[in-house]
């Protein structure tokens, strides 16, 4: 063996036997993103990933994004092909679309042979799981849109929580004679304005109309869109909104709500996680009513249901085998949603784990005639884009229905044509 | 076979730069290139499938779209607004502190500060002054008694878009001030010592001395102020995402490729972006050259 021989024997071998070692563990590892990041449950889903690990000795390698910045993350993600293993996603158009797109990997065998026909209910898993006839998406967590308010705010106002819309419109007169912003809206980032439309539309033109429209089968310039807004517009004359929804994110909206400067605000019961990691305790401190009905219509409930897919290229034994955990695992299920605020897909979580509030939303979800995803994540995203620009322009401005309803129409068009 | 000197030299000068050039055109010439390119397609995220050339479709249809009018007007008042305040800041701080001032060190420091804090911090360092029901600016306005004067900094259409150039010049004035303190510092002294002499005051002497052979400082703050007026993307994104009526071209951009998914004309908006910069920095280049042959 000649000296050159040697010391390329010398670099090789290490080299080759690290590649070797280095192959073994990556096909142990899974590549993750989301955007539970933060606020919103990170420090949990570090121990259900942690637990995971202990279970399986498979490693997870977590890159959590920004909730917002997902959103165009994952799609940049999509087009360039450069995508995680798993990433967390929400129920509906936007797993449609990556579907759509040959992003996802079916999950159907997985689904079978862990038995989750057994474990998530049948309504759930329709909804959420199956696009174009197959599976590919795992619920992790259920939320509900509804009027999140302070009782001890209400009960020092001497109002009742109304239950129906009469109601509710009585309450607000007396909130704003009382010196009290009947509602908090933190709209500075758009999203939070899509369940006031969602649900006014829902309430007067019902949900299939709804869903003709966030397919495309319907126009904005329609006389049920029109009627909503005008519902809304006459909030927003009455004064009933905070001032300057714009200048305000959610969590803004929420500590009014919580301090008493606001008497309800429109949200998901994500909310309540963020109240109850501020000491505040569910049922005395927060609480929320349903959206009441306005129309003999079935009574839709909004939300999202946000969950798990496996992209295309990804192993899906290992990639697989978190997917099933995740949904699966009744002890993962029970941390996570009761510390998150929201309700479990998983049947066989104790319904005595949850808080009063959460068990309430739950009652809720299985009441509604009808699940709805919200506004951004039932149409497509560029059409998501228009309304959301919509709802953020409408309470700086909302002097000019036809006008912001045909300019939504013109750019709704152009999404769906995309 | 033996290289001449002057082959071998080549041969090494090519071989040093081979690699930086390859990194310059990988992560620069070669996504302008692709950007321009794709201005001139239709692409969509969404279709998922190859660009299609469109022409200048997207050109065409920019002449038509307000947003890209008020993100291009705001743009433009953003370049202006950093001719003035970065650059009248950081000279007025420069002249404060230049010379024997108690303490001038950690004012330096302190104004300076800013600049080595990444955007996204300052984002969210003037978004708690601005917030307005607890924000340092409202609460100070309620502190002198003024509670009704309730400032919505950052969703008022007018005053949005001031707010939050403002955070970004207190962001760029302590670059500006470092650059003029430097050029002060390198002021020929004997020339302010003989315009004392004639009996010049100190307004005299900044208005005939100091001020025009600061000069070439000047034209390197406002350039930098300038270029750096034109990635306005995360201080706006952080602060409000560009809304009531705050939108740059930078966000612009972002907003139709990243949100809407609208690749080609959010190219488009980009070369916009581009072909200002490139105005921009040819007027800073000939500028520097003229003022080089000057001091020559």
């Amino acid at each position: 063996m000649t000296r050159l021989h040697r010391a390329l024997v010398v670099l090789l071998v290490p080299l080759l036997t690290f590649g070797a070692v280095a192959s073994v563990v990556a096909q142990e590892e899974v590549n993750i993103s989301h955007y539970f990041s933060g606020e919103l449950n990170q420090e949990n889903l570090n121990t259900v990933m942690a637990n995971f690990t202990e279970a399986t000795g498979i490693g997870v390698v977590d890159s959590p994004i920004g909730h917002e910045d997902f959103k165009a993350g994952i799609l940049a993600g999509v087009a360039s092909g450069v995508l995680p293993d798993v990433f967390s996603y929400w129920a509906g158009a936007r797993v449609q679309f990556v579907v759509d797109a040959g992003a996802l990997q079916p999950i159907g065998d997985m689904w079978d042979a862990a038995g989750l026909d057994d474990v998530v209910p049948a309504g759930v898993a329709d909804a959420a799981t199956l696009y174009n006839g197959e599976r590919y998406f795992v619920p992790f967590n259920i939320h509900y849109a509804a009027f999140f308010y302070n009782p001890k705010v209400w009960a020092e106002a001497g109002i009742e929580v109304p239950d129906t819309w009469d109601g509710l419109m009585d309450a607000f007169a007396e909130f704003e004679m009382q010196g009290i912003d009947p509602i908090a809206l933190g709209s500075k980032f758009r999203w939070p304005g899509q369940f006031w439309f969602d649900y006014l539309l829902l309430r007067t033109a019902g949900p299939d109309y709804r869903a003709a429209l966030m397919a495309g089968d319907a126009s904005y310039e329609d006389a049920e869109v029109v009627r909503a807004m005008e519902m809304w517009q006459e909030l927003i004359d009455a004064g009933y909104f905070v001032d300057g929804a714009n200048a305000y994110d959610w969590v803004d909206a929420a500590d009014q709500v919580a301090n008493g400067q606001a008497a309800v605000t429109l949200m998901g019961t994500w909310i309540g996680g963020r109240w109850k990691g501020q000491g505040l305790v569910p049922g005395e401190d927060y609480d929320f009513f349903d959206f009441p009905e306005i129309d003999m219509v079935p009574q839709a409930g909004v939300g999202p249901i946000d969950g798990w897919v496996m992209t295309a290229g990804a192993d899906s034994a290992s990639a697989g085998a978190l997917l099933e955990y995740l949904v699966n695992d009744v002890d993962t299920q029970t941390l996570w949603n009761t510390s998150y605020g929201s309700i479990s897909p998983n049947v066989n979580v104790d319904p005595m784990a949850y808080d009063v509030v959460a068990a309430r939303a739950g009652a809720s979800i299985a009441n509604a005639a009808v699940y709805a995803f919200n506004y951004d994540l039932a149409t497509t995203p560029p059409v998501a884009e228009c309304g959301l620009d919509m709802f953020s322009a409408f309470m700086d401005d909302s002097s000019d229905i036809a006008g912001t309803l045909a300019t939504t129409q013109a750019c709704a068009e152009e999404g769906f044509m995309q | 076979m033996k290289l001449s000197l002057k082959a071998s030299q080549r041969l090494w000068t090519f071989a040093f730069l081979v690699v930086p050039l390859s990194v310059y055109f990988v992560v620069v010439i070669g996504p302008l290139l692709a950007t321009a390119w794709l201005s001139l397609t239709s692409y969509t995220f969404s279709a998922f499938a190859p660009p299609e050339f469109a022409g200048l479709v997207n050109y065409e249809r920019l002449t038509g779209d307000d947003y890209f009018h008020t993100s291009l007007k705001n743009t433009l008042i953003w370049m202006v607004a950093a001719l003035i305040l970065p650059t009248g800041g950081g000279l007025i701080l420069a002249l404060l502190l230049h010379g024997r001032v108690r303490g001038a060190n950690v004012f330096k420091s302190l104004f300076y500060l800013p600049i080595t804090i990444s955007m996204i911090v300052i984002a969210q360092t003037w978004q708690w002054m601005y917030q307005p029901d607890w924000g340092l600016l409202n609460t100070l306005l309620k502190t002198i008694g003024v509670e009704k004067w309730k400032v919505f900094w950052l969703s008022t259409r007018g005053l949005a878009l001031g707010a939050i150039i403002f955070a970004w010049s207190w962001q760029q004035v302590g670059l500006s001030m470092v650059i003029f303190l430097a050029g002060l510092t390198s002021l020929p002294g004997e020339m302010l010592e003989a315009a004392q002499i004639d009996g010049a005051n100190y307004r005299q002497s900044l208005r005939r001395i100091v001020i025009p052979l600061l000069l070439p400082s000047s034209v390197v703050v406002i350039a930098l102020a300038v270029i750096n007026s034109l990635r306005s993307f995360d201080l706006v994104w952080v602060l409000n995402e560009g809304g009531s009526g705050s939108s740059t071209l930078a966000v612009q951009m972002y907003r139709e490729t990243f949100k809407s998914l609208r690749a080609g004309y959010g190219s488009a908006v980009s070369m916009v972006l581009f072909a200002i910069a490139v105005i921009i920095i040819v007027f800073y280049f000939r500028r520097v050259r003229r003022l080089e042959h000057l001091y020559d």
